[in-house]
């Protein structure tokens, strides 16, 4: 993770080790605070933490299957926090994960059904269509930001209903299946993305597509000129602009390539575990990948690390339910009290002081043009 | 409004009582002591000049003054009677306003909501509702008293800078102010507007407030002050009465030795025209013309200089012609070639090199390592790159010797570029862009905000590219600089060349310029 | 002719009913951020607001100390929002989000906790209608105007108040001078962020009225996530009313209106699908700066910090 902060690095042994914990001191305070507050309410309702809270380990990598139900969940996780880490690089705030995956989703549906008589053939084009549709969905917001001036935030936000509604439309008009359940027809089981291992449960080989799309990113954000660009850009598009790299150009690139990384996801998500849209269809899978990538500081290793706590948070959650009298929903409530407190920089401040902060190298969000 | 006893002169300053005493007052931030031991005692009816170097301390002194920074050590006594002031509120209710270098405006209000603001006058039923009437006429009232022309009614953000500043002063005046800090009010007025600046600064002191101004510029409070305090590195070096010094002694007071004002350089010689712009035309980015037609010509082995007051084109100007700017009508031509419609890099790679004005947002990227940095032009050409991939190594092993060449400290390329002092930033830009061997430099304000040593660096290197026969465009705001170093000189105002002089220009020619009026006015 | 002016009554009084809602959070939306709060949080204030006023009205009895049970909780959950933003200098948008992550969550384990199970809480008493004298007699607009919840004459209330508070108080100078310019309101001797904390809390206290007439207006129960997404089509509203309460009102008016036709026309005509996203591409629109552009204020977004 050295690549965070490339001026922190040095001969001193000292800014090394800095260089290697820096980053965690946000993410390990969020952590430790959110299970510290999960304490107090499972105390709260009348349960013993410790208990609960090894119910919890325990659900997620227990056993086998439980790491294959860990796996299954962190996938998704690992496609939308690389959505937004991406465009968060080159200073984009991608809050439209949620619509590009989606979008990606349907996509697969369609295309899956499409071209299901292909059997294991069909896999990589459907994906590369669920690529493309969050690619281009993706590369609305870029439009309306590079050209019209619209802040990204609000659109993306507003993408993502359009985005939701649109998948359901086309999942309950055009490609309604023959039924009471309102959802696409089911894909060809010979088109799916086989799972691991009888083992491993449902965990299927689209997590190893997710670790391989991670290490992409890792490839273009550090080893390409596309990459060098997004970054500049991403830190100073003023010191961008100067230097002669195209603002525009690389603001629709970096969203379009985030919506594509979401659309995959979606797309994993259909050939691997569900088969089909129906609707409704999952939620907050694009909400929970900015929680990832911040936890992760947007750097591919981390948003890796950081989908695979919240997988496994969700993964054990359902074991604890039913070992212990706490309600799945305990983990939801984990990784949202994470989130609000990835970033709060006083906070950090309070408890290692103001020259530890530093050390843990710039705010979070800093960077982010408006 | 505040009952000022009427009569109370300017003469006698001396035994006039003190309003404000600063003693001893200490301010660190981590390793840097801002200000050691500074003292200052300031008189009923005084304009008290404040010199010094950017970063000397100056700003944070005041800062402290007016609560924004809580000093370490030292005592703050407001008419004899020892305060504690914790913040502006607190400052303002002991009678010390602020008038801040960058004003402290809001855009969309208008003029009597921004001054009543915080202290309204209210009205209605509930006493809740703000009472806009009281306002405008406290505004008018105000305005007429001490001939600070405004409009109440008029929203801020239509204004000129020059109002603007009025409203500033305004806003401290409608605070009963006793005692007004104005930081480096000078910097974006025309020399008339300073004229009439500090015709309204005596206005006031005559009328019993007591005035502190804080400049970097050497000539400005002569003849303007009582006395001239000057601090050096956060201490206080020493206070010469303002009608009996001279420059030469306050710059030797300033930065701690004898300056050259004039720098030495070798005959002009200019030799064919390198970078020419024709009619240029350039919007601003809030869309408003910048740059009205402008056309100038650069020679090889020529230093142009263009002075004019902040704001008027200059920026956009350089852009333009850099290639970071649309140009709107007109043409740019480099070597003879028509560049107009070739982006930054282009033009960077037929020999342009550009040294924009601000360092921080533009001239580096601040979370990047010097590595990174001195690729931010190249990073796409080879040897960084092939392919679209990137080789970090080769960046660095380049990257070492130009940092070294160009004496950056830490010439470490994995330095990130904020963790330097200003002036070494500015000569890793330096390093960047004349490593290339451009033909044509493009300098706009290169020794802005850094310290002496690194002035002097950054004016030798600019004399040794003249030496070397490529064509220089130096942009500043410092008249000073402009004169010493340029072979002709340009005055821009409103995004227009109102003239061109030679570098013995008289102040008062190049200042009449820069207000605007063209040698033909003149003439009439 | 007597259909259609009954239809149009119909059509009337359902838009009022799914705008009032969005007026109310909106209203709260716009105190955050004319402060320089964005709250891309109003859909989580809203959902665990019309929960709490369930679980307020369900141990009480009483709607009315269900509806300050569930200002409690707005208030609660706009200060935790406050304190991110404003005390500990959180990114705004993370927090927001965060906000409706905790709201979802928070409702989905309370729901289990306190009444056994997920889904749908028992029912409650509620503010039902009742008819204003007079005023319902009114033909066509009467009965859709003046039979409403009394939450709904609440909001008929709240937007000149809120007008008034914004743009002829000295409050609301200094709240959109806050949002402006806070380094301007700090020398002038304004409390930078006491003004923000206003702003949030006021948020909370008003998205918490729109999340109460969601679950004991319109209906006498909560459901999980009965919000969909209300929350954001509240802050569209917001931006596509510029931040003024007029505006917002009148958006969500629009958009109210644009979902009661759908429940009349067939299906055929448009697919509901498309009505739903229609707020959502309005504001994009508007966003791109066709038909004038929509601008924040200046300093939203950014923690203030004093040097």
């Amino acid at each position: 993770m050295s690549e965070n902060a490339p001026g922190e690095r040095g001969s001193a042994f000292g800014r090394m080790l800095a260089g290697v914990l820096g980053p965690l001191v946000f993410p390990l305070i969020a952590i430790l605070f959110s299970f510290a507050i999960g304490a107090v309410i499972v105390l709260v309702t009348g349960n013993n933490p410790i208990a609960v809270y090894a119910a919890l380990v325990e659900g997620a990598v227990g056993d086998p299957l439980a790491l294959g139900r860990t796996l299954l969940y962190t996938t998704p996780l690992i496609f939308t926090g690389l959505a937004v880490a991406v465009a968060f690089r080159a200073g984009l705030f991608n809050i439209g994960g949620e619509g590009q995956l989606f979008l990606g989703a349907i996509t697969a549906a369609w295309l899956g059904v499409s071209l299901g008589f292909l059997g294991p053939v069909a896999i990589p084009l459907v994906l590369a269509g669920s690529v493309l549709a969050g690619f281009l969905w993706g590369a609305i917001p870029g439009v309306l930001k590079a050209y019209f001036g619209a802040h990204e935030v609000i659109t993306t936000i507003m993408l993502n209903y359009v985005g939701i509604y649109l998948a359901y439309y086309i999942a309950q008009h055009p490609l309604r299946q023959e039924g009471p359940i309102p959802g696409t027809e089911p894909i060809d089981y010979a088109a799916r993305i086989p799972t691991i291992g009888a083992a491993l449960g449902r965990a299927n080989y689209g997590f190893f597509i997710a670790i391989l799309a991670a290490v992409v990113v890792y490839l273009l954000l550090w080893r390409t000129r596309r990459g060098f660009e997004l970054r500049a850009v991403g830190l100073s598009p003023g010191a961008a602009n100067y230097a002669g790299m195209r603002l525009g150009l690389n603001t629709i690139l970096a969203l379009a390539i985030g919506g594509s990384l979401a659309g995959l996801g979606g797309g994993v998500e259909i050939l691997g575990v569900y088969g089909n849209m129906d609707v409704p269809w999952v939620s907050n899978l694009g909400f929970n990948g900015i929680g990832v990538a911040l936890l992760g500081r947007n750097h591919p290793v981390g948003v890796v690390l950081g989908a695979l706590l919240f997988g496994a948070l969700t993964s054990g959650a359902q074991e604890m339910e039913f070992a212990t009298d706490v309600p799945l929903q305990l983990a939801d409530v984990l990784v949202a009290v994470i989130l609000l407190l990835v970033t709060a920089t006083k906070l950090v401040e309070l408890i290692v002081g103001k020259r530890a902060r530093a050390l843990a190298g710039a705010r979070m969000d800093e960077g982010l043009g408006s | 409004m505040a009952e000022e006893s009427a009569g109370s002169g300017v003469a006698g300053v001396a035994e006039a009582p003190v309003v404000l005493e600063m003693r001893g007052v200490t301010k660190r931030f981590g390793p840097v002591t801002a200000n050691d031991d500074v003292s200052l005692v300031l008189h009923r009816g005084e304009i008290r000049g404040l010199l010094g170097e950017n970063g000397a301390g100056k700003s944070t002194l005041m800062k402290i003054l007016y609560g924004l920074y809580t000093p370490d050590e030292g005592e703050i006594f407001v008419d004899g009677e020892r305060v504690e002031i914790r913040d502006p509120k607190d400052a303002v209710t002991r009678g010390i306003g602020m008038v801040h270098q960058h004003f402290t405006l809001i855009p969309p209000l208008t003029v009597a909501e921004n001054i009543v603001l915080g202290a309204e006058p209210r009205g209605g039923a509930l006493g809740i509702s703000l009472n806009t009437e009281e306002a405008v006429r406290a505004t008018e009232e105000l305005s007429e008293r001490y001939g600070l022309k405004v409009d109440p009614r008029d929203r801020v953000a239509d204004l000129s800078v020059g109002v603007r500043q009025r409203v500033e002063i305004l806003k401290a005046l409608y605070r009963d102010v006793r005692i007004l800090v104005l930081d480096e009010p000078t910097a974006v007025l025309t020399p008339q507007e300073t004229e009439d600046l500090f015709a309204v600064l005596k206005e006031l002191v005559a009328d019993g407030l007591s005035i502190i101004l804080i400049t970097h510029k050497l000539g400005e409070l002569i003849g303007v002050g009582d006395e001239i305090t000057i601090i050096r590195d956060g201490r206080v070096v020493g206070t010469v009465n303002a009608s009996r010094t001279n420059e030469g002694e306050l710059a030797r007071l300033m930065v701690g030795r004898d300056v050259l004002l004039r720098v030495e350089k070798e005959a002009y010689d200019p030799g064919k025209v390198r970078l020419s712009a024709e009619n240029l035309t350039v919007r601003s980015g809030t869309d408003e013309v910048a740059v009205h037609g402008v056309s100038l010509e650069m020679r090889g082995g020529e230093i142009l200089g263009i002075a004019g007051v902040d704001g008027n084109g200059q920026t956009e100007l350089a852009e333009a012609l850099a290639g970071t700017r649309h140009v709107e009508s007109g043409r740019v031509y480099l070597d003879g070639e028509d560049v107009t419609r070739l982006g930054a890099d282009a033009r960077h790679e037929r020999g342009l090199a550009y040294v924009p004005e601000d360092r921080a947002t533009k001239g580096l990227v601040q979370d990047f390592a010097l590595y990174e940095n001195n690729t931010l032009k190249t990073y796409d050409e080879r040897p960084f790159s092939r392919f679209g991939v990137i080789f970090p190594k080769v960046m660095r092993l380049r990257a070492a010797e130009s940092l070294r060449a160009y004496d950056v400290r830490p010439p470490d390329p994995d330095a990130r570029a904020g963790s330097l002092s200003g002036g070494n930033q500015q000569k890793a830009v330096l390093a960047r862009e004349l490593s290339s061997d451009p033909g044509v430099l493009i300098a706009a304000q290169p020794t802005r905000g850094v310290d002496v040593g690194a002035i002097e660096f950054i004016h030798r290197q600019l004399l040794e590219q003249r030496s070397e026969g490529k064509a220089i465009l130096l942009i500043s705001l410092e008249l000073e600089e402009v004169r010493s170093l340029s072979d002709r000189i340009v005055v821009l105002y409103a995004g227009r060349i109102v003239g061109e002089v030679g570098p013995d220009a008289t102040d008062e020619e190049i200042g009449l310029l820069m207000a605007g009026r063209t040698a033909e006015e003149k003439s009439a | 002719m007597e259909d259609l002016l009954g239809a149009s009554a119909s059509i009337l009084q359902s838009t009022i009913r799914n705008a009032t809602p969005l007026i109310f959070a909106a209203l709260g939306g716009l105190f955050s951020e004319r402060s320089g709060v964005v709250n891309i949080g109003l859909e989580g204030l809203m959902l665990i607001s019309a929960f709490a006023g369930v679980v307020g009205a369900y141990f009480t009895g009483s709607a009315l100390l269900g509806l300050l049970t569930a200002i409690g909780a707005g208030l609660l959950f706009a200060l935790i929002h406050a304190l991110m933003c404003i005390t500990f200098e959180a990114d705004q948008i993370i927090s927001g989000t965060a906000i409706n992550l905790l709201a979802l969550g928070g409702t989905g384990f309370l729901m289990v906790t306190i009444f056994g199970s997920g889904g749908t809480s028992p029912r409650v008493n509620g503010f039902g209608s009742f008819a204003v004298p007079l005023l319902s007699d009114i033909p066509v607009i009467g009965a859709a105007l003046f039979d409403q919840s009394v939450l709904v004459y609440l909001m008929y209330i709240l937007v000149p108040v809120v007008y008034f508070a914004v743009f002829r108080t000295t409050f609301g100078l200094r709240l959109r001078a806050t949002g402006e310019a806070p380094e301007a309101v700090d020398t002038a001797g304004v409390n930078v962020q006491r003004m923000r904390y206003y702003g949030v809390a006021l948020s909370g206290l008003l998205a918490a009225c729109g999340g109460v007439y969601l679950s004991m207006g319109l209906l006498t129960s909560f459901t999980e996530n009965m919000t969909g997404g209300r929350g954001f089509i509240a802050l569209a509203a917001l931006i596509f009313g510029r931040w003024n309460p007029i505006g917002a009102a009148g958006a969500a008016l629009l958009f109210g209106f644009a979902q009661a036709i759908t429940f009349r026309a067939s299906e055929q005509v448009i697919p509901v699908e498309f009505i739903q996203m229609f707020p959502f591409i309005l504001t994009i629109v508007v966003l791109a700066g066709f038909g004038g552009r929509a601008i924040a204020p200046a300093a939203i977004g950014k923690p203030y910090r004093k040097e």
